[in-house]
């Protein structure tokens, strides 16, 4: 089987230290390191366990600056074969319609049985994107997987979607794209072997030119939505410590649920 | 003291190496960094209250490729210097002084067959070894015989004529860091003790096999610090190991063991490097939130001085390491002094950083809620093994004397 | 009026399993209402589905106008690619401006579809909409240290709102239902369902729910968990979990808050062993009051809980139950 997983670099929500530039309200992508979007990491340990189950290989897309590769070699040291970076000054402010054509028109020309995306990125956060390049492409969308289970040989992929009350379990032929999610099982650390690895395998790098993303302009220029501003919210009210036995500190804590009308 | 004379003598006889951790380097760092604090880190206390084993932790760095960083890549190995393999026992070491050490003795131990094995003996043990599938020991202290190695006991003899024949190990061994879960065992054994062999031509390396008939764990100690390492009393009783597991020539033990050391201590000075950077690493944040007298205590100029003062020394430590692994690495012909020195300073650096610590954390770095306290303790292993710290300037005091 | 009025400011009407409206379309409809009237534009909610009238009565009881695609083939097949086709096709028809629908998954589903078929821009996660000649969006980004204010460069529109944002109002008079057809195939690839799954233990959507009770680490194991559920039940909450109690397989990814889970905004979020590292907090912090039992004063979640008791969960939270059950006679 053939994989490609869509991987995006996001600032490390760990450092705590995102902010916004503040002449145009864009994410600024310089001021604190990138890492793998946590979400792509779980869709990326999926395709990898399918491919040593089933054989083949995972290949990495990604629309992302020109500082992407090194995160992306962080991706391929867990274990992708190659990797695909989409990267285009144009494309710099790029809204949710642009980012689903440009990935769409990357995976256009390549050759899969399943295209695999996260739920959501930790900086747009949208989780719209992989519907619109489903629609974009004509694949069958199977979102939500808790599950995937392909059958090569038949040509078709069986995928445990998580519904309010349990799954829904849907079946589609291949190429498909499927949304995953964390319940696939905990990304893997890559191994000092995986990153020797990854220093060599190939990361071609393409420019809006060299892929088919249609005759619409795409890009910042033609963004369909504008950040106004920014602010701080409210600071919370400072905290309330009691550091009393267990049953003083529960009677405390429910005369304050009742104070504020909660119980 | 040599106040006046110009830099060391390395840097006439050949050129000195310089160093700079290359990308390859900074990537294996924090993979092992990421692996460290993630998995490692929350093992540490349990680890340290127990004194079991890690065989979990050991199981992860043999699944993470890191238990084969010292062997060549013809062996699975990913053919790591020195001074890789010394920031992976750093970073581990920074969470976990146990578990550095796994990586730590691993390489120590096999240092012998690196250095003197034959093609054969690496095709035999070296897979296994950097797979992580089997642990080896390095079996050299006796209970009589700690900083002066020529006075072992343990003795090895023929058993019978020719160059082929088998040898008969008997004797005991004290002190074996991870003796008693190793699969092999690289032994130091007294192939001549006639009076007219003199006392440096009188050791042979074997490589024991836990499997071994006579080959018997005699006892665990119970320790200060880096409780989770065992540390065994082996005993040798009539172990017949063939002539295919000497490592090296006949009596050419006690060089053998000399150059290992050049080339482990550093490890040693790594795991010290590593357990200060731990240690600075609690104390400073704790100085951050703590607040005393209505503001945090690393605002208080007493606290901010040692906070300052551990983290140069520490840096100092680290450099001097990364240093001496770059020389010993190039071939340096004084590498035993660099491999001292480093040992040296990192060793007390560790110290005085993890007391200092306890120092910052006041009470609460007494008691077993945060880390330091058990950081403090395995500290104390870093001056005393590999060559106690006494030992370590007497090497750098002969290289000093010797220069002239 | 004879149309849905172009430019118009349209809602989708989710369906809950079982047929009804879901929570958060309530919400979305209520949200739409206000803004419509901000803007004297019409208010339209949309049903597609195969049986759409139970959900269609619901959402008119909060919007003036609403439109029904009766789509059978969504009763055997994934949803969302389905309704959006639909959604697109009358949005072509009917020229509204804007379309408003939840940030859950079907929400997701939707407007990535519309988007794509429609070439509509979207606005995600809204927190607050407010109209200033077009929709104001408020978004919670990084963690909740900031809120910005979008808009959309041109005149249409989708926006994806979070749970929460407002609370439900019907209007002083309900709307009227008007069943439509939409032509033409479905283009796009449908996807069977062949079996639904019941999963033991999923309670309601952790999203909506008004009072979350959530464990971490500090919990120690699914035995741990006990406890969390005893006090949720007696508190009427759901049951909410980090990554870490997550990964260990202490309990179903469906119930995780944070960065990789679920953004939630209950009016209580009890926390339980908790630390609130940063990957939690982006996915609890707005919620109306916090209160945390941990351990360690240090704990980062000491220092955005509105209350936090210093101890070990399993004294303080039996005795918390306790009062609970005690205060309920």
């Amino acid at each position: 089987m053939r994989i490609v997983v869509l991987v995006k670099p996001v600032p490390d929500t760990a450092s705590g230290g995102e902010r916004l530039r503040p002449d145009d309200w864009r994410l600024d992508r310089q001021a604190i390191p990138t890492v793998v979007n946590a979400n792509d990491e779980y869709a990326l340990e999926a395709a990898l366990k399918l491919t040593e189950a089933h054989g083949g290989e995972v290949v990495l897309v990604s629309m992302a600056g020109a500082g992407a590769p090194d995160t992306m070699r962080k991706a391929l040291a867990m274990g992708a074969a190659s990797g695909a970076l989409v990267t285009d000054d144009a494309l710099a402010g790029s809204d949710i319609v642009s980012t689903a054509r440009v990935l769409a028109g990357a995976l256009r020309d390549m050759e899969y049985d399943l295209v695999l995306a996260g739920a959501d990125t930790s900086d747009g956060g949208a989780g719209v994107v992989p519907a619109g390049i489903a629609t974009l492409l004509g694949l069958p969308y199977l979102s939500y997987a808790a599950k995937i289970e392909p059958n090569p040989d038949a040509g078709t992929v069986r995928v445990n979607r998580i519904t309010p009350t349990g799954y829904e379990v849907l079946e589609a032929s291949m190429p498909a794209l499927i949304v995953a999610t964390q319940a696939l099982g905990e990304p893997r650390y890559p191994s000092l072997k995986g990153i020797m690895a990854a220093r060599s395998k190939t990361l071609e790098t393409k420019g809006l030119a060299d892929i088919g993303a249609g005759d619409a302009p795409v890009g910042g220029a033609v963004a369909t939505t504008a950040v106004l501003g920014s602010e701080a919210p409210p600071p919370r009210a400072a905290t309330r410590v009691i550091r009393e036995p267990a049953d003083e500190a529960a009677r405390q804590v429910v005369e304050f649920l009742a104070e504020r009308r909660i119980i | 003291m040599a106040s006046s004379t110009p830099p060391p003598a390395s840097s006439e006889s050949h050129p000195a190496p310089t160093y700079r951790l290359t990308e390859d380097q900074l990537a294996l760092r924090d993979a092992v960094r990421v692996l460290a604090a993630d998995r490692i880190a929350p093992r540490a206390a349990e680890i340290d209250r127990t004194a079991e084993f890690p065989w979990d932790v050991k199981e992860l760095l043999a699944s993470h490729d890191i238990l084969s960083l010292p062997y060549p890549e013809q062996y699975g190995g990913l053919g790591g210097d020195l001074l890789t393999v010394c920031l992976a026992v750093e970073e581990i070491s920074r969470v976990c002084a146990t578990s550095g050490l796994i990586l730590a003795v691993q390489e120590l131990a096999s240092l012998p067959l690196l250095l003197a094995g034959t093609d054969e003996q690496k095709d035999r043990w070296f897979p296994d070894l950097a797979a992580g599938r089997k642990l080896i020991a390095f079996a050299l202290t006796e209970a009589e015989a700690g900083s002066d190695v020529a006075a072992a006991r343990t003795r090895a003899r023929r058993d019978g004529d020719g160059d082929g024949a088998d040898w008969i190990l008997d004797g005991s061994k004290r002190f074996i860091s991870q003796g008693s879960v190793a699969d092999l065992l690289a032994v130091f054994a007294v192939t001549a003790d006639d009076d007219d062999t003199p006392r440096h031509e009188r050791l042979t390396c074997f490589i024991v096999d836990k499997d071994m008939p006579g080959f018997g764990v005699e006892r665990i100690e119970h320790k200060m610090g880096i409780r989770g390492s065992p540390t065994a009393e082996l005993s040798f009783r009539g172990v017949r190991v063939p002539d295919a597991n000497r490592v090296g020539g006949v009596g050419e033990g006690f060089p053998l063991t000399m150059r290992t050391l050049d080339r482990s201590r550093p490890g040693i000075a790594a795991q010290a490097v590593g357990i200060a950077q731990g240690a600075l690493d609690v104390a400073a944040a704790y100085a951050r939130e703590r607040t005393q007298f209505g503001k945090p205590i690393a605002e208080f100029q007493m606290i901010a001085a040692m906070l300052a003062d551990m983290d140069a020394q520490t840096e100092a430590a680290r450099q001097l390491l990364y240093k001496a692994a770059t020389e010993i690495d190039a071939g340096a012909p004084d590498a035993s002094r660099w491999s001292a020195m480093c040992k040296l300073v990192a060793g007390d650096t560790a110290m005085r950083v993890t007391t200092d610590a306890v120092q910052v954390l006041g009470g609460y770095g007494y008691i077993n809620e945060f880390p330091v306290e058990r950081m403090m303790r395995d500290a104390k292993i870093t001056q005393l093994y590999e060559g106690t710290q006494q030992i370590q300037r007497l090497v750098i005091a002969r290289a000093l004397t010797a220069r002239r | 009026m004879a149309g849905s009025g172009a430019g118009a400011i349209w809602v989708h009407g989710e369906l809950a399993p079982g047929g009804s409206l879901a929570k958060i379309s309530a919400e979305v409809a209520t949200l739409a209402r206000t803004i419509g009237e901000a803007a004297g534009r019409d208010v339209v909610g949309v049903v597609v589905g195969a049986d759409p009238a139970v959900a269609a009565a619901e959402l008119a009881t909060y919007v003036p106008r609403v439109l029904t695609v009766t789509e059978p083939a969504t009763a055997e097949h994934a949803a969302g690619t389905i309704v959006g086709q639909r959604v697109a096709a009358l949005i072509e028809r009917e020229q509204p401006a804007y379309l408003l629908t939840g940030a859950g998954p079907e929400g997701r589903d939707l407007a990535g579809v519309v988007s794509a078929l429609a070439d509509w821009g979207v606005l995600v996660n809204a927190v607050g909409v407010t109209w200033d000649d077009r929709p104001v969006v408020s978004m919670s980004i990084f963690g909740g240290r900031l809120t910005t204010t979008s808009r959309f460069t041109g005149d249409h529109g989708i926006v994806t709102v979070r749970p929460n944002a407002v609370t439900a109002a019907p209007a002083a008079a309900p709307g009227t239902v008007e069943a439509t057809t939409v032509d033409g195939e479905l283009a796009l690839p449908l996807v069977p369902i062949v079996e639904r799954l019941e999963a033991a233990g999923v309670a309601a959507p952790i999203e909506e729910a008004r009072i979350i009770v959530a464990g971490g680490r500090g919990v120690g194991g699914p035995d741990g968990f006990k406890i969390v559920n005893e006090l949720a039940e007696a508190l009427g909450g759901a049951v909410g979990a980090t990554r870490a109690a997550v990964d260990s397989g202490w309990i179903p990814y469906a119930q995780q808050i944070g960065q990789t889970g679920k953004i939630v905004k209950p009016a209580l979020y009890l926390a339980l062993g908790i630390s609130g590292a940063i990957q939690h907090k982006v996915g609890m912090q707005t919620a109306g009051t916090i209160v945390a039992v941990n351990r360690d004063p240090d704990a980062p979640i000491a220092e955005f809980a509105d209350v936090v008791v210093i101890g070990d969960l399993f004294e303080v939270a039996p005795a918390l139950l306790a009062a609970l059950r005690a205060r309920a006679g």
